[in-house]
């Protein structure tokens, strides 16, 4: 047995070491005329079918369109970001991007460090303007208010519901007093039933288990357009309504027909933060020179209707453009419905 | 003292390789299989290796940040394997962990006009205390009641971390920013636990040349006693191995200390460490709380007060975790925050089994793991391999760890070895 294992062993490293002689690639980023773009994870993974693959496909298409040199880390535990975006900036990036507002300290920390490279922090509000830091923002009232006025005109049980993740996340209270308000601008009877995934940040959003349990308890209460906006746990939610024909889901931040295949038979549309062209914007402006510090506000929308492009009727959708117009040059504004 | 110095040094390389084959041996195959499958996934076994270690132990910061992680594991791991000593499965030591680091945050921030050391302590020991009386409450369970410890710990667990999340999100919000997240303020300076370096790196020295003349006059003692029963110095040297390096431990320790290579947190936990080994081994409660462990009818036969063990059991334990928070928040946070401090309450369940729930044992332990958690980040930057790997090691250690019989056999490690006791209180009764 051990002579086994040492043949196994030897085996290995022969292996590795011929791997070793041709899986090598080197970039150096310290290099005037290299574009570096490198992107920190929050605890979530790269594959999130949420913002961390959606800010990783901003930076992807840098690397299409601008010839960028890119690589991420996805983080492990919470207080290793300071770490993980150190590791980029003592290789010489010229971009770093970070995602989720948990990162926001460390990115603001790592630029005063490091004034020569410009952060992009998905989803950072910044209070105060440092030269080196955009924050790309999105409105979520507006996209949640989209979601909410679509959800308006689909109902026929008078009744909808969301649920969401913590809580304690303001964007996700933002996306949950738009759909309220979206739904109640088209008819002021509608009911809504709002619930909070109560496990706060350590859970609210990997839980798909809840997100299912409570869209079916909803469901069975006569709601038939349910929000989902909570990273897996909404997924679930999203998952589990598509097993009741007629009730018809809404997913978030980005097109989920894409994401979750599981819930094309109730999945209407998504309302989107444009995550992909807002980072892609910022690296491209980073590289010409004209990076924009504070608060870069991206811009939301409804996914396409997909397979339900047909069954909804060209008065719903005119009206769901004029909406959109309205929140766009702020004739519907947050303030009116408070 | 040693009548066959010879036999004894075998006995005592013997003994060290029983005891600690088996967590070697599984690190080693776990280390291979996880090379393999790298190897299948394309990624190349050795790059990822080399900067895992890189990334672990590759210079001074590296080697700083390996031994952070390690501390918080140090406690978890001995919270766990003294309740393990007393039978029983303590799996809420992430819920006292949590308590204990949101206590010690709350007292860093809202106590204010302390010097330093009063602060630091004040926070630490408000932890440890928290932590304490959360984990009194299973154990009063169990004892009271004969609830299962395994289900109250879990259930506590939750418990705490919506309690936690309400604090962080109501009454000890920061609101010093222009969003509101949901933590605490920053601790004061004051409560930082690497305040006035210099003054107790002065403490430790006199502490060190102390604890260093009285180590040389307890070895020179025994030397003449050696001397007058006839053996050579050589002999002496040979046989007493084991103790002459137990006793530089603190040494070298202390150098790392002030190479600026560890935190007062890491001596604490290594202090903590010792001071559970001694209470287990060399006291009464100690001997009472293995004793429940063996066997809580015998216990009780032999006049032993089985629930009030219990009880103490899991104070001690909550105690340690709560601690382990706390020198968490103080030493390496500043602030609670509910995104830290996830799952560390859980490897401390790895840690005590890869230490074989010996105190001591969970100090290489952890420093494996807080490695190799170190390291991960630098393997994934480097040679592109995903961070999960990480996990698959860990996953497949604790598994060969568990299933020793195959470790045994692929080493040859001879059986019959000091048993562990995992299993020996709950799910008996």
């Amino acid at each position: 047995m051990f002579k086994k294992i040492s043949v196994v062993f030897a085996f290995v490293m022969v292996l590795s070491l011929f791997l070793a002689a041709c899986g090598q690639k080197n970039v150096d980023c310290t290099q005037e005329d290299v574009l570096c773009v490198g992107l920190v994870t929050d605890v979530g993974e790269v594959d999130d079918k949420s913002f961390n693959q959606s800010a990783w496909e901003g930076v992807q298409k840098a690397a299409d369109e601008l010839g960028a040199h890119v690589e991420y880390i996805e983080t492990k535990d919470a207080k290793d970001y300071g770490t993980n975006i150190g590791l980029f900036a003592e290789k010489g990036y010229d971009v770093i991007v970070t995602v989720g507002f948990g990162l926001g300290d460390a990115t603001r920390e790592a630029a005063a460090t490091h004034p020569d490279i410009d952060f992009i922090g998905v989803d950072q509000f910044q209070a105060d303007t440092v030269a080196n830091v955009a924050g790309l923002m999105f409105p979520e009232w507006k996209a949640g208010f989209q979601a909410g006025a679509l959800a308006g005109m689909l109902t026929e049980t008078k009744l909808l519901a969301g649920v969401y993740g913590t809580d304690l996340a303001p964007a996700v209270v933002a996306f949950a007093e738009g759909y309220e308000d979206g739904a109640r601008y088209i008819d002021p009877a509608i009911e809504v039933i709002t619930t909070y995934h109560p496990g706060g940040f350590a859970s609210g959003f990997t839980d798909p288990e809840w997100g299912g349990a409570t869209s079916k308890q909803a469901i069975e209460q006569g709601a038939d357009v349910i929000f989902a906006a909570g990273g897996k746990t909404g997924n679930g939610g999203l998952i589990e309504t598509a097993n009741y024909p007629g009730v018809f889901c809404i997913g978030v931040d980005t097109d989920q027909w894409e994401t979750v295949p599981e819930a094309h038979s109730c999945l209407v549309s998504s309302a989107m933060k444009l995550i992909v062209p807002g980072v892609f914007d910022l690296v491209k402006l980073s590289s010409e020179g004209a990076f924009p510090a504070g608060n870069y506000f991206g811009t939301v929308g409804l996914a396409p209707f997909h397979d339900f492009d047909s069954s909804i009727s060209q008065e719903i959708k005119d009206k769901l453009a004029e909406i959109e117009a309205g929140l766009l040059d702020d004739t519907i504004k947050y303030e009116d419905f408070r | 003292m040693a009548s066959e110095p010879e036999t004894k040094k075998t006995d005592f390389w013997r003994a060290l390789w029983r005891s600690i084959g088996v967590p070697l041996g599984a690190i080693v195959l776990a280390l291979l299989i996880g090379a393999v499958i790298l190897l299948i996934s394309g990624a190349n076994p050795l790059l990822a290796y080399s900067a895992l270690f890189q990334g672990a132990f590759g210079g001074a910061s590296q080697i700083s940040r390996t031994l952070e992680k390690a501390t918080p594991l140090i406690f978890n791991g001995l919270a766990i394997s003294l309740a393990f000593k007393a039978g029983m499965f303590n799996i809420g030591a992430q819920g006292q962990l949590v308590f204990g680091a949101i206590i010690a945050a709350f007292i860093g921030f809202a106590v204010k006009g302390l010097p330093w050391f009063v602060h630091a302590p004040l926070a630490l020991i408000c932890g440890a205390i928290a932590g304490a009386l959360y984990g009194s409450i299973p154990g009063m369970l169990k004892a009271f009641t004969g609830a299962s410890e395994v289900i109250t710990t879990i259930m506590l667990n939750y418990v705490a971390l919506n309690m936690t999340d309400w604090l962080v999100g109501g009454p000890w919000q920061d609101k010093t920013t222009e969003i509101l997240l949901p933590r605490t303020p920053e601790i004061l300076e004051t409560a930082r636990l690497d305040q006035g370096r210099l003054i107790t790196s002065g403490l430790i020295f006199v502490i060190l040349s102390l604890y260093l003349a009285l180590m040389v006059y307890l070895f020179v003692k025994s030397h003449k006693k050696i001397r007058m029963a006839g053996k050579t110095t050589r002999e002496f040297f040979t046989a007493n191995l084991g103790s002459l390096l137990v006793a530089l431990i603190p040494v070298i320790l202390v150098g790392l200390y002030l190479l600026d290579l560890l935190q007062v947190g890491f001596l604490i936990a290594v202090g903590g460490a010792f001071f559970i080994w001694w209470l287990l081994e060399r006291t009464t409660l100690g001997f009472e709380i293995r004793t429940v462990g063996a066997n809580s009818n015998a216990a009780r036969y032999a006049g032993i007060n089985v629930a009030l063990i219990m009880i103490l059991t899991m104070v001690i334990s909550g105690l340690l975790a709560g601690l382990g928070g706390a020198v968490e928040t103080t030493g390496v946070d500043g602030r609670f925050e509910p995104a830290f401090n996830v799952g560390l309450g859980f490897d401390g369940i790895t840690i005590s089994l890869l230490g074989k729930t010996h105190p001591l044992g969970n100090i290489p332990a952890a420093i494996l793991i807080g490695s190799m958690k170190a390291g991960s980040n630098t393997m994934q930057f480097e040679a592109g391999v995903p961070k999960e790997i990480v996990d698959v090691v860990q996953a497949l250690m604790l598994f060969f760890v568990a299933a020793d019989m195959i470790v045994r056999y692929v080493l040859r490690i001879k059986g019959k070895e000091e048993k562990v006791s995992l299993t020996s209180g709950w799910g008996q009764h």
